[in-house]
């Protein structure tokens, strides 16, 4: 009877579909791609994996306040442009360069996050108008892919610690470390509260402009690592390379079971998100699709990634009638 | 049932017309000429002001898709015109290949694909309720991929004689892509006030549930607005390739962002249910003339960009402040 409503209970929770998911492509990569639970296959996908698995965890705090952030992979690119363009080589330099990176994007989002709090337009047309102003400034800083990343700062990136900890698994350990301590704070709670309804959390006394604010700041911090991360891997500035994670963090955090109407999902989910979109990127790379069908694929399953996170929400209303 | 929707009292569309944003936004056009003037003369000459309005033709014909999906509803957007729009390009040259025989095929290519891509994300976002900004955003990667596809990269064929003097002949001075946009504003707006359709889909845009309760599917409706929205797109694509001539690949990518602005720029509240296509004309207008300024001034991409990008944060916020007032 009691092992019963365990496995009920599992088949119920809104993370389930998703690790369903993790395990199958778990497998299917490991299938295709050559020395899957190696080391240094596994140090190499974690490179990629890390920057796809924080902008989820960013994405998704925004979403489960009821908003959404659509200038995210903008603003990524504006911050490897301003740190390509200022790093020279002395330590004081990159030390200077990576604190002013980090409040970079602390800035950005909490531009959003001011006039959404306060102000209150549609976070997704807010964000998409703000998306295209980060993109304008970082191409009139590098109208070209350029700037200086010493190779002291960028090889750290690839680095692994005491023999066993690559340093992309160790940002990530930095930001899980992160998300359970915002599980202890009272403020991260009224995150859910504001975005399973506004008026609610308002009645109770919850300051609501407040609670956005702090979100996006939450959601700032996921994106000054993710930026550090591609400064890391790219090694350059370009006004490009974060394009791809406004849309691949969205994905990340449906798949992960975020519900987008606010309110409901996990961390842990986000960073299982994050990790399945990592491996469906990894199947395209490695089944020798060629570079014109990839950009289609991508699409692709991200839309299929988008209609499975929206199965759990239709069989619910199926059950309702 | 759905006898009970009447169209709108022309009343109500004059008001909307004579709404101070539009005010704003004509001003804005005349100081803009005005400006252009004293920084490089001949701005306001007629033959570069017929210049300008057949540029905003091609943004204006994309805009009216974008203006019917925001007024049905739900949040609804369409980030996916850019990507239609070169698709249609590319499509509509790849049948042409300089053969004015050939028009029809290429029209129907080009709109028949626009339609299909628009079904799509309408099934995406009215039956499955993925948010339209999501599933068109996706939907854009998929249209540009397939643009790839199709192509090979190299999009090939030109445009036959017959649609070059379409898209950028004149007759009496003026380009015949303007009377055209005359007759599309003009069919527009009967569309909108006069028939029942544009009372059904204000209906559906003020508020879906009493449209649903007045017997109208109105899943069914917001999945043919984003249709007819990627069939307009398509044929804007098939247009905008007898300006240019021949096609290149993202030809269309400019038009997402101003088609979102000269949108909200019109009046058209992005909660849906309300606006006029005049309006959202009216803006394309002003953008074209603000680029075109912009142009003369010699800047670059990067400052289009953060000016566009600017308008619609100011236009988005300053709506949401006169709302709450």
């Amino acid at each position: 009877m009691k092992a019963h409503r365990v496995v009920r209970g599992l088949l119920q929770n809104s993370s389930f579909p998703s690790f369903l998911m993790l395990v199958l492509l778990i497998i299917l990569n490991a299938i295709i791609q050559p020395g899957f639970f190696s080391f240094q296959v596994f140090r190499m996908n974690f490179m990629t994996f890390t920057p796809l698995i924080l902008v989820s965890l960013a994405q998704a705090t925004v979403i489960l306040v009821g908003a959404v952030d659509l200038s995210l992979g903008a603003g990524i690119s504006l911050v490897t442009v301003v740190m390509a363009s200022l790093m020279q080589d002395s330590t004081l330099s990159m030390v200077l360069v990576t604190l002013l990176g980090v409040a970079a994007a602390l800035f950005l989002s909490l531009f959003n996050g001011f006039f959404i709090g306060y102000i209150g337009p549609p976070p997704l047309i807010m964000t998409f108008a703000t998306s295209t102003m980060w993109f304008g400034t970082a191409l009139l800083i590098m109208p070209t892919p350029g700037g200086h990343i010493p190779q002291a700062y960028y090889m750290v990136y690839g680095k692994t610690l005491a023999g066993f900890l690559p340093v992309p698994v160790l940002i990530l350990l930095v930001a899980v470390a992160f998300c359970l301590l915002l599980g202890r704070i009272k403020a991260f709670r009224h995150l859910y509260a504001v975005g399973g309804s506004e008026r609610a959390a308002r009645a109770s006394g919850i300051n609501v402009a407040g609670t956005k604010i702090f979100a996006f700041f939450v959601s700032g911090v996921f994106i000054a690592l993710a930026a550090l991360c591609v400064v890391g891997q790219t090694a350059t500035g370009d006004a490009r390379s974060g394009q791809g994670f406004t849309l691949n963090s969205v994905a990340a955090a449906v798949i992960g079971g975020i519900a987008f109407s606010g309110g409901k999902g996990n961390y842990v989910g986000a960073i299982i998100g994050g990790i399945i979109l990592g491996l469906l990127i990894n199947i395209i790379y490695f089944a020798n699709i060629t570079s014109f069908y990839q950009e289609f694929m991508k699409g692709v399953i991200i839309i299929v990634a988008l209609l499975f996170g929206a199965v759990p929400r239709l069989r619910r209303e199926l059950s309702h009638h | 049932m759905s006898n009970h929707v009447q169209p709108r009292p022309l009343s109500t569309s004059i008001r909307s017309l004579a709404s101070n944003q539009l005010a704003i936004a004509v001003a804005s056009i005349i100081a803009l000429f005005i400006f252009g003037e004293i920084i490089s003369p001949g701005f306001l000459s007629f033959g570069h002001l017929m210049s300008v309005l057949r540029l905003s033709v091609f943004l204006g014909i994309v805009a009216l898709g974008q203006a019917l999906v925001v007024m049905s509803g739900g949040e609804g957007i369409d980030l996916s015109v850019g990507s239609v729009v070169s698709l249609g390009v590319c499509i509509s040259s790849s049948l042409l290949l300089g053969k004015d025989a050939n028009i029809p095929a290429a029209l129907l290519g080009a709109v028949a694909a626009g339609f299909a891509i628009g079904l799509v994300n309408g099934v995406g976002v009215s039956y499955v309720g993925i948010p339209p900004l999501i599933m068109t955003l996706a939907m854009a990667s998929v249209v540009d991929g397939l643009s790839l596809i199709y192509t090979g990269g190299y999009p090939r064929g030109t445009a036959p004689k017959l649609l070059e003097a379409l898209g950028s002949g004149r007759v009496l001075n003026i380009p015949n892509i303007l009377l055209l946009w005359v007759v599309v504003i003009a069919a527009a707006t009967l569309v909108l006030f006069r028939k029942r359709w544009g009372a059904i889909l204000f209906g559906v845009g003020a508020n879906g549930i009493t449209a649903e309760l007045s017997g109208i599917n109105v899943k069914r409706f917001r999945m043919f607005v984003y249709g007819i929205c990627g069939a307009i797109a398509g044929l804007a694509g098939f247009f905008l390739l007898g300006y240019t001539g021949t096609p290149y690949l993202s030809l269309g990518a400019p038009f997402l962002m101003t088609s979102i602005a000269a949108v909200a720029i019109g009046g058209i509240s992005l909660a849906g249910g309300a606006g006029s296509y005049i309006g959202a004309a009216i803006g394309c207008v002003l953008l074209t003339t603000l680029s075109s300024i912009l142009v003369s001034l010699r800047t670059t991409e990067a400052v289009r960009q953060i000016v566009y990008g600017s308008l619609v944060f100011i236009i988005v916020v300053a709506y949401t402040r006169r709302k709450k007032d």
